[in-house]
């Protein structure tokens, strides 16, 4: 089946990508790395990427980013811009850049030069479609209803936009754990995407020093050894040699991967939702996280407020301590403490507890950026007491100790999430309330589900949803 | 008539005055720093500007914006405010304050609120039980507020109003008001209580309620009741006739002022301080204000448009990379804007940047004495020909001198 042109193949230049393993067990454990692509900053791992949403990390302008955040890379979803496919070319794809081959979704999104651009079919999380996907692509849910993701448009949207990184396109359904039968056809189409990816990219002729998307090959949910067909396949040195990354849809894959993938870096597309569960897969090797729970924390009102290592281990206390702090709460609301104490975060260097609380309270939108800045900081902190534990050979034991500490799950959310504008809105961060989204469902319940949420929430028209929203309720239908 | 001498927390220096037009450039020295004048003040309702962080807002270059009294009272309510500290500690605001008297939005958002001698009665949002607005309520919320510039509670009546008997009683109720909240001030020496003129668009009921304002000498005068749907014409009319008999020596603030017309045509009349909620609440709806009208950036004409929002412009989101800014394009904004809140807030950033910069521009021609030629060039920027010039702004114009259609 894989019938690979390996002449085109090897006609690619070197990898641009480089990843040092610093410290890495013999055997299975976290590790240390250092990710380096050229004129990007460098980052050094485990850490998280940050999640965008429409083109932008939620809550925050592109100037809050790059000034007041430490995101060092962005994940994007094809999806998020397909709004017209197939009828129309996305408006992204023709947005002019000053060099020939520069990122289009970097200029289109403004991402700082010095940030690493991640390019993937679907939101994070992404809503539940109501078809599955085919031979030829997978389904996704763009602003105008469902639609399929063809892997053709997904090779030209990988050239066109030139991301740093691009995550191979991945045969993962949802519903219920897949038949064998499924399994199989999982194995087979993903294999096939990954090397038409990697054909398409070797047959586009470009200027030598061009940049190229580094493709992060995918490993799929189920155990490797249903998905050996693919694995036999990527392992062989004229595929191997043009991916740069693993994308990981279940950690708990690592320790069975072809030990000629051990050298890569590894992104994880499990969506954890809490900091145990992060430790769980940074335990297993894991290098780079896309952390849904960050947003949602911020959505909720919640100011995280856990440390890496465990800063205060109280083993005379047998409550274990809250993740995070909920801002709703009245009590804050003469606190002129910052969110957490020694946080360096803006909001907690510029602003107080009874500021936040007041914000949310009056729901204004600044609530919820300070909420954001301050919890992609706790991440900041979190990962780099993670790396320094690794470094010190403690890990184990720190993560002992923090689960002791703390409680397993962030705190349930008491207020209103951000004002909710149009159906759109809602769907898009539907899978973000789910607190542990089961891995695979009934399909046709997941539709119903969606339908059910657009009746409930679309009935009425908010003071506010103008007429484009109206329009994309009209047009919000499952294709 | 107020009974202690009236001390000022301000310091009102006029550097220029046109010599065609009655329009002024001045410096207000207030308690938190000086501010240019003419001014326009964003107003942060809730103590927050539309998703901006105080340091946001301060990069747009304002140094006054407002709160309302009204809001901060119901949220976080007063008790909260003496324990912070007030409102610059709350929202970590090292400049200026102007707080409203809360009056004006117990009469526009409460349908049941009515105005007795005692103050504004009216329904508590929150419990539905009955609650009462006294000009020494007013004064005590702006001085747990700690605002810079503080309004006396003022009887107003929609200018619209055919009853004159009601139009006079409420003008001579605000002029007792004024002394009820000169004698309830705490702070005369840290924050300044403005008047507001009232009358309706009665021009002998507002020379009336300028003679007895001015006597009382407070540290700045506000010209109220105008910011809503009266005719452009009765509008410049009042604003005129008020300036002819405020001191030359004091600010002049009109309320509830913000289009970028009338800012321009009330700077002539003589008038040097606007504030308006409109250019950052239409900015949430996808609007960009700019020199030649206002786009509505969630019309898919705008998808592939990948210019900045306004050519030239110098706030953050317009100003290209090269330049210290974000480059940011309306087909960005086209696709952020209807979903993600962040998209509101990038157009809030030029939409407040392009108000500060126009008055900056109005100051720097009414400096240079100028400002006749800038009032021409501003109307032939935003109208495509002289036809289309709105008359109001023509014939109010050509009442202090300047005939736009020449
Ligand atoms: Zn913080
Ligand atoms: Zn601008």
């Amino acid at each position: 089946m894989a019938n690979i042109d390996s002449e085109k193949l090897s006609q690619l230049p070197c990898e641009m990508l480089s990843f040092n393993i610093l410290k890495a067990p013999a055997e299975i454990g976290p590790r240390l790395g250092k990710f380096a692509l050229p004129n990007r900053r460098v980052i050094s791992t485990p850490h998280y990427v940050g999640i965008s949403s429409r083109g932008v990390v939620p809550h925050l302008s592109p100037d809050m980013l790059k000034k007041r955040t430490n995101i060092d890379a962005v994940y994007f979803g094809l999806e998020d811009f397909t709004e017209r496919l197939p009828i129309r070319t996305p408006p992204l794809y023709n947005v002019p850049t000053s060099e020939a081959y520069a990122s289009k979704l970097k200029s289109f999104t403004v991402l700082p030069d010095d940030r690493i651009s991640i390019l993937g079919p679907r939101r994070i999380p992404a809503v539940e479609t109501p078809k599955s996907n085919t031979k030829n692509g997978v389904s996704i849910h763009t602003s105008v209803g469902f639609a399929e993701l063809n892997v053709r448009d997904y090779v030209t949207a990988m050239q066109i936009l030139s991301p740093d990184i691009i995550i191979g396109l991945a045969d993962v359904p949802q519903g219920d754990k897949p038949s064998s039968k499924r399994a199989d056809k999982m194995d087979d189409r993903t294999c096939v995407w990954t090397r038409d990816m990697i054909v398409a990219e070797a047959e586009r002729e470009v200027p030598a020093d061009t940049p190229r998307p580094q493709i992060f090959a995918p490993i799929l949910p189920t155990p490797i050894e249903l998905q050996m067909f693919y694995m036999d396949h990527l392992v062989e040195d004229d595929m191997l040699k043009h991916i740069s990354g693993l994308a990981i849809y279940n950690a708990s894959n690592t320790p069975d991967l072809p030990y000629q993938l051990l050298h890569l870096p590894r992104l994880a597309m499990t969506e954890p939702s809490s900091p145990r569960k992060l430790l769980y897969d940074i335990s297993l090797g894991t290098d780079l996280f896309t952390i849904p729970f960050t947003t949602a924390a911020s959505d909720a009102g919640i100011a995280l407020s856990f440390s890496f290592p465990a800063t205060s281990p109280s083993p005379s206390s047998s409550t274990p301590l809250p993740l995070g702090i909920d801002m709703w709460s009245p009590t804050h609301a003469t606190s002129l403490t910052p969110l957490s104490e020694n946080c360096t975060c803006h909001t907690c260097t510029s602003h107080h507890r009874a500021y936040v609380q007041h914000l949310l309270s009056a729901k204004e939108m600044l609530g919820w950026v300070l909420l954001q800045i301050h919890n992609h900081a706790v991440l900041d902190r979190f990962f780099s007491g993670v790396r320094a534990s690794i470094a010190n050979g403690t890990f184990d034991e720190d993560r002992l100790a923090f689960e002791k500490l703390y409680e397993d799950e962030l705190p349930a959310k008491t207020g209103l999430g951000p004002r909710v504008r149009g159906y759109q809105y809602r769907s898009e961060r539907a899978g973000e309330s789910k607190r542990n989204p089961s891995a695979f469902r009934m399909l046709d319940d997941g539709g119903e589900k969606l339908e059910e949420a657009q009746v409930e929430e679309g009935a009425v028209p908010s003071p506010g949803v103008d007429e484009r929203e109206l329009e994309e309720k009209g047009f919000a239908k499952p294709v | 008539m107020a009974s202690k001498a009236m001390p000022s927390a301000l310091k009102f220096d006029l550097i220029a005055k046109c010599s065609v037009t009655k329009a002024r450039a001045s410096t207000l020295h207030l308690p938190h720093g000086p501010v240019s004048l003419p001014i326009f003040m964003p107003v942060a309702t809730q103590a927050s500007l539309k998703g901006l962080t105080p340091e946001q807002l301060e990069e747009t270059s304002c140094r006054l914006c407002l709160n309302n009294t009204y809001h901060l009272g119901l949220k976080p309510g007063q008790a909260t405010l003496d324990a912070i500290g007030g409102a610059h500690k709350l929202q970590s605001w090292p400049h200026n304050i102007l707080t409203d008297s809360g009056g004006f939005q117990m009469v526009s958002l409460l349908r049941l609120a009515k105005v007795t001698e005692e103050g504004v009665r009216f329904l508590s949002p929150h419990d539905g039980t009955p609650m009462l607005l006294t000009p020494e309520h007013s004064i005590s919320l702006q001085n747990s507020i700690g605002s810079d510039i503080i309004m006396q509670l003022d009887d107003v009546i929609a200018t619209t109003s055919p009853d004159l008997a009601r139009m006079e009683e409420a003008m001579k109720r605000s002029v007792r008001w004024l002394d009820r909240c000169i004698e309830a001030h705490k702070y005369p020496e840290r924050q300044n209580l403005f008047c507001i003129i009232q009358g309706g668009l009665n021009l002998d009921l507002r020379r009336e309620c300028c003679k007895e304002m001015v006597a009382r000498d407070t540290p700045g005068i506000a010209i109220g009741g105008l910011s809503g749907g009266e005719e452009k014409y009765a509008y410049c009319r009042v604003v005129d006739t008020c300036t002819d008999l405020l001191p030359e020596k004091k600010p002049r603030y009109v309320m509830g002022v913000g289009y970028p017309e009338d800012l321009v045509v009330s700077v002539a009349l003589g008038a040097d301080m606007f504030d308006c909620v409109w250019p950052t609440r239409t900015a949430r709806f996808g609007n960009a204000i700019t020199s030649t009208g206002t786009l509505n950036l969630r019309n898919s004409a705008y998808a592939d448009d990948f210019g900045p929002v306004e050519e030239g412009c110098g706030c953050i989101c317009c100003r290209p990379v090269a330049e210290g800014g974000l480059g940011i394009t309306r087909a960005y904004v086209y696709h952020v804007a209807a979903k993600e809140t962040a998209g509101a807030h990038l157009l809030t950033m030029h939409n407040v940047y392009y108000q500060l910069n126009l008055m900056r521009q109005i100051r720097t021609a009414v400096v240079e004495d100028r400002y006749p030629d800038f009032v021409k060039e501003f109307f032939a920027q935003l109208y495509p020909s002289k036809d289309k010039f709105p008359g109001w702004a023509v014939t109010a114009m050509k009442g202090v001198g300047v005939d736009l259609l020449e």
